[in-house]
């Protein structure tokens, strides 16, 4: 499977997905009225995307050290939280994650 | 007829001097996009290409880790097509504001270039939007997220090999930023979302084996509705 299809084929196949999604709307007027639970469904999808992003990855890539993973993501959410920004903790979540896999 | 006094019309410097705080807004969030696509096995110019076609930050974080799971395409394209199904809602938007006489390949690009930030600054002017205010506002976003996507690629690059045992986290690490941010902005109802469709897709995943790709549209599908039929007022939304 991934190794009969080239990294291209799929960068090319979500940059249709993405770009199919935003042309439509400038060639059609179908899209100007959406019945507003739709449109709030619509702008919810990110948020409802960053939880099976996380979980249960985060713990089964580390398994069987599973805390190690926990560990990197619960520091980067404390600083995320209090800081904001994303390189700063990233690189905080690598050092503990790194720290727990050592211990 | 002329537009009131108070008003400055929309040129491409205006555009350009409105997108720069975006651009500086993507750049390290597109580094870091840079640095995971290193980890995952990408080469610099696949992870260019990725951020030059897709120009999309969470539909982009969600096919680089899906791609990194095995998923299949067909699952990775449904995913990547759900999770951009609000540029719908912004399209239909930003399309009623463009000037006569956009048409053709400029439709094209300001489509492209349609991103939730751009589209949050330029639905605020009354005006119609012109031709060069979008090449301006857009153009330089864009280069804040390409031009952040390279360097995140190369500063992974000069990683030392201790830290790259831990850089299996980065990816987590990012959404779980995203996901600060995001409760730290909008409150308790983004926890409430992500942690539904985080159980739901656990529960998918652990209890009935199925397949990661699948479970994410199901999970990702089942928490939007949940959150639009719990959050009615509108300016608790992204």
């Amino acid at each position: 499977m991934r190794e009969t299809i080239p990294t291209i084929v799929y960068i090319l196949a979500t940059a249709l997905a993405t770009f199919g999604v935003r042309v439509l709307p400038y060639y059609t007027k179908a899209l100007d009225k959406l019945p507003p639970f739709v449109g709030r469904a619509m702008r919810l999808l990110p948020i409802a995307a960053l939880g099976p992003l996380v979980f249960p990855g985060v713990i089964l890539d580390f398994s069987p050290q599973w805390y190690a993973g926990l560990a990197g993501i619960g520091a980067s959410f404390l600083i995320a939280y209090i800081k904001g920004g994303m390189i700063f903790p990233i690189l905080i979540s690598i050092v503990a994650t790194y720290i727990a896999l050592v211990l | 007829m002329k537009g009131s006094s108070t008003q400055e019309s929309l040129t491409f410097a205006r555009g350009v001097r409105e997108g720069f705080p975006i651009c500086v807004g993507y750049f390290p969030t597109a580094m870091a996009f840079g640095l995971v696509c290193r980890d995952v096995g990408l080469k610099i110019w696949e992870a260019v290409l990725f951020s030059v076609t897709n120009f999309a930050g969470s539909g982009q974080f969600l096919a680089i880790n899906l791609l990194a799971s095995g998923a299949l395409l067909l699952e990775i394209f449904i995913g990547v097509l759900l999770i951009n199904l609000r540029y719908l809602f912004m399209g239909a938007a930003l399309s009623q504001k463009l000037e006569e006489g956009i048409h053709g390949p400029k439709r094209l690009i300001i489509a492209h270039g349609t991103t939730d930030e751009v589209f949050s600054v330029a639905v605020l002017h009354n005006q119609k939007l012109s031709w060069p205010y979008m090449v301006g506002l857009q153009g330089v976003s864009y280069a804040g997220w390409v031009g952040g996507t390279a360097l995140g690629f190369l500063i992974g690059m000069v990683l030392s090999p201790e830290l790259q045992m831990a850089v299996g986290v980065t990816l987590y690490a990012m959404f779980i930023s995203l996901f600060a941010q995001e409760l730290r902005q909008k409150g308790i109802m983004v926890l409430m979302v992500a942690g539904f469709s985080a159980i739901m897709n656990s529960i998918l995943i652990l209890g009935l084996s199925m397949g990661s790709g699948w479970a994410f549209v199901i999970s990702m599908l089942s928490a939007s509705v949940f959150g639009a039929i719990i959050i009615k007022e509108p300016e608790a939304l992204p």
